[in-house]
């Protein structure tokens, strides 16, 4: 089904279980979320407004809610009857609102002086038309008498009419139609009552055969709860015909498509009177508090994203929608650019989603869009895109196998293991030699930063050098270290298969380099990894057989939320990103194993101490080693390609790092990270600077200060020549704004 | 607000002075009074004009 489909299915709006099954359709969350408050007073509006005569209702209706409650085997259902009579209890005020309209013209007769008749009266007589109630009988009340005491039902129908006039006409029974000159008659005679010979037409809600006659209450088979809502309903019907002429009021359908298992879960006792027969204020407020208030929620409770910005697929799809098309006068209004630059593409929205809403997949093709009509802001995702420009160029190394083994496999290591830590893959790949000689190394980027950013046109050029290399190793088997590399794999590049290398080592049973018997710790599943039941499996396999006690998260597996990483927010939405961090390292006190070296690294700086799996099975780091920067992490890459060369191919190549030309304190490099400034491209900025002299100088410090632009960002440095070339950076900054040099 | 500092341009041997610049981000145009070479017309942003008024249009111009 199409997404705009999907979306319009979407079961954010409809009635909880309670509502679908109530006569009055009762909008209970509304009304139980002002208990909640203790408002009282609101709350009894709320009521009264629904069910037009809130005594009688309380007295007589036989809470089919009760049997519908969510609650109902989980603690008790909500006592919404006592709840109702609470809300009456304690309002301020429980008399009714009076309306200052001024008087209509049209004339309703309404025949029928019963409770259906009274409920049609009471909301035609509040809009201010002209009521006159035919009761056969000599007083009010219908079938009312032979449920309760006159004096009960009386006192409500007497304080709901106390501001509204109407005409009673009592001991007058109606034989024909005929005899009335009325502009619309509403026929609620009871049951077994006259009903001129009409019958119910198909044509609209209360709507009879005959043009302005309705028909409703107990003489179309309502019960007394549901003659009541007749009567209530009804006079819109007519209010419809008065004002336009039609009788086809739309009939308002019941029932819910709410799914229970989208309602937040949920389990208390019912909360009972201590009086037995009714609640005080703090009892009420309680029991109030029990109602989970359904509605289908799933997304808003599950996504980081649209929890953050607390918008269902529907809003978030109408804001895209315009931003994307533009009705401003200017054609630039852009309300959701950061929206969409914010979706992490976890696809946790639409994994909990009763209907498959994919909200990620929807955001994914807008920001293409934004892209390509060049409306999305460059510096969201440009030095992501330069990051993997590195990595597949002067980071890049694809090589057969060393020796001359056949190819069978090729490692896919991706940009970010080797940029976390060069140990990672070099252990890996002797592993892997170790077992299947024919292995060879494929080290690059997966494009996945190019999907993100929309970019196609970057994108399909990374796809199609990967699959030329694969096709110049001979198509082989792939072995993944990462995630998200081997969902961009089966998206792009289905023809080729492959498997994660945590797998083939539990599969050989590897044994961990050192033990952690006396250790409970989590396994973190990347959110890429959510329907990779195999690799779930394998890297718990390898924790248990280090000694670890493991402790399940809340979220896991195939529910399984982004670290931050995904989507590459974090320029973007900085705020965002740093919440959807916390939100993940807070799920337990334990310590994680990840087996995505972005959320390794990523929680480590947040404070969360995480090992990944391969620091465990091969002894490497710490679950507190600092997660590398900007700098070092291309610097790592750079290692990484010279490590492999010398030590399987031996190439002795030494790979030229720039930025060991720069002297850089420890508290400016970490200003360099949080800014995103590569110390690499810092140097390049100031060789310009003294090449073209392009430079000035501050005599009172004796530095020098220039700028130069890296991508589209311009970079100011601040800095002292040394000697050999080297040089102390003093400061450094960058903005995204252009200068219009002459 | 700071009295600015004494820059001088390498390239001219001149002290820098306030100068009309133009600034352009996201299809937007707009100038202010940055110290500029009176020759060749490089100029200096100092951080605090990055970090505040420079990085506040930026984030209005991407919200827009």
């Amino acid at each position: 089904m199409a997404y705009n489909d999907l979306v319009a299915d979407c079961l954010q709006n409809e009635p909880a279980f309670c509502t679908a099954v109530c006569p009055f359709n009762f909008d209970v969350r509304d009304f139980v979320h002002k208990l909640q408050q203790g408002r009282f007073n609101i709350a009894f509006k709320t009521y009264r407004q629904c069910v037009g005569f809130p005594g009688i209702v309380i007295a007589l209706c036989e809470e089919p809610c009760a049997q519908a409650c969510i609650l109902k085997d989980k603690g008790g259902s909500v006592s919404l009857k006592l709840l109702e009579k609470a809300s009456m209890d304690f309002a301020r005020d429980t008399s009714p609102d009076q309306y200052n309209m001024p008087a209509k013209d049209k004339r309703i007769a309404v025949i029928g002086g019963g409770i259906s008749g009274l409920a049609c009266a009471l909301r035609l007589a509040a809009k201010k038309y002209q009521v006159t109630v035919f009761e056969k009988s000599a007083s009010i009340g219908g079938h009312l008498h032979e449920l309760l005491p006159s004096e009960v039902f009386m006192d409500d129908i007497r304080s709901q009419f106390i501001h509204e006039q109407y005409t009673l006409r009592l001991n007058t029974e109606i034989v024909s139609l005929d005899e009335l000159d009325f502009d619309a008659v509403y026929v609620a005679t009871g049951k077994g009552g006259n009903a001129f010979g009409l019958s119910p037409s198909a044509d609209g809600a209360f709507a009879s055969t005959k043009d302005g006659v309705f028909l409703g209450g107990s003489l179309t088979g309502s019960d007394t709860m549901h003659a009541i809502a007749d009567g209530l309903n009804a006079s819109n019907a007519i209010e419809t015909w008065l004002k336009i002429g039609m009788m086809n009021h739309p009939v308002t359908e019941g029932g819910t498509r709410l799914m229970p298992e989208a309602v937040r879960p949920g389990e208390s006792p019912v909360i009972s009177p201590a009086n037995g027969s009714s609640y005080t204020k703090a009892e009420a407020v309680e029991e109030a508090k029990r109602c989970l208030r359904c509605s289908c929620d799933a997304c808003v409770r599950y996504s980081p994203l649209l929890g953050y910005f607390q918008k269902f697929p529907k809003r978030i799809t109408e804001e895209v929608q315009v931003t994307i098309q533009p009705s401003s006068l200017d054609g630039n209004a852009t309300l959701a650019t950061r929206l969409i630059s914010t979706c992490d593409h976890c696809g946790l929205c639409k994994e909990v989603c009763p209907k498959d809403i994919d909200t990620g997949e929807f955001l994914l093709q807008s920001h293409k869009t934004m892209r390509e009509k060049g409306a999305m802001p460059w510096a969201f995702h440009e030095f992501f895109l330069r990051d993997m420009a590195f990595s597949n160029t002067e980071a890049a190394l694809c090589k057969p196998p060393p020796g001359k083994a056949e190819v069978t496999y090729a490692f896919f290591p991706g940009c970010q293991l080797g940029a976390s830590d060069p140990q990672y893959v070099m252990h890996s790949y002797r592993f892997l030699l170790r077992h299947f000689p024919g292995t060879a190394m494929m080290l690059n980027c997966c494009g996945a930063p190019a999907e993100w950013a929309g970019d196609g046109a970057i994108h399909a050029e990374v796809i199609e050098k990967i699959r030329a290399n694969w096709n110049r190793l001979g198509q082989p088997l792939l072995i993944f270290a990462c995630a998200s590399c081997k969902l961009m794999f089966g998206k792009h590049l289905p023809e080729i298969k492959g498997e994660f290398l945590y797998t083939i080592m539990a599969r050989k049973g590897f044994e961990a380099a050192s033990r952690f018997d006396e250790v409970t710790a989590s396994v973190f599943d990347p959110c890429s990894s959510r329907h990779e039941t195999e690799v779930q499996q394998g890297v718990r396999e390898l924790a248990l057989k280090a000694g670890f006690t493991l402790e399940a998260l809340p979220l896991e597996k195939n529910l399984a939320g982004c670290c931050s990483y995904g989507g590459q927010t974090a320029i973007a939405h900085p705020p965002y990103a740093a919440n959807a961090v916390k939100q993940r390292i807070s799920q337990n006190d334990k310590p994680y194993i990840a087996y995505c070296s972005n959320c390794r690294d990523i929680f480590t700086a947040a404070g969360k101490p995480s090992w990944h799996i391969l620091d465990i099975l091969f002894g490497l780091g710490s679950e507190t080693r600092p997660r590398p920067g900007v700098s070092e992490r291309r610097n790592n890459r750079l290692e990484l390609k010279q490590m492999l060369l010398n030590e399987f191919w031996k190439e002795e190549k030494t790979m030229e790092k720039p930025q060991e030309r720069l002297l850089v304190t420890v508290e400016l490099k970490e200003k360099l990270n949080k800014a995103w400034m590569p110390e690499q491209d810092i140097l390049s900025v100031i060789e310009n600077c003294e090449n073209s002299m392009s430079k000035l100088l501050d005599p009172e410090k004796g530095t020098f200060s220039g700028h130069g632009t890296v991508g589209n960002m311009t970079y100011w440095v601040e800095y002292r020549p040394l000697q050999n070339g080297l040089f102390e950076l003093v400061n450094a900054y960058c903005h995204r704004m252009k200068i219009e040099e002459v | 607000m700071a009295e600015p500092k004494k820059l001088i341009c390498m390239k001219c041997n001149k002290e820098l002075e306030l100068k009309k610049t133009d600034f352009s981000y996201l299809g937007h145009t707009f100038f202010t009074e940055v110290p500029a070479c009176p020759l060749c017309k490089q100029v200096y942003i100092s951080e605090e004009l990055v970090k505040g008024r420079i990085s506040e249009v930026e984030m209005q111009l991407e919200d827009k």
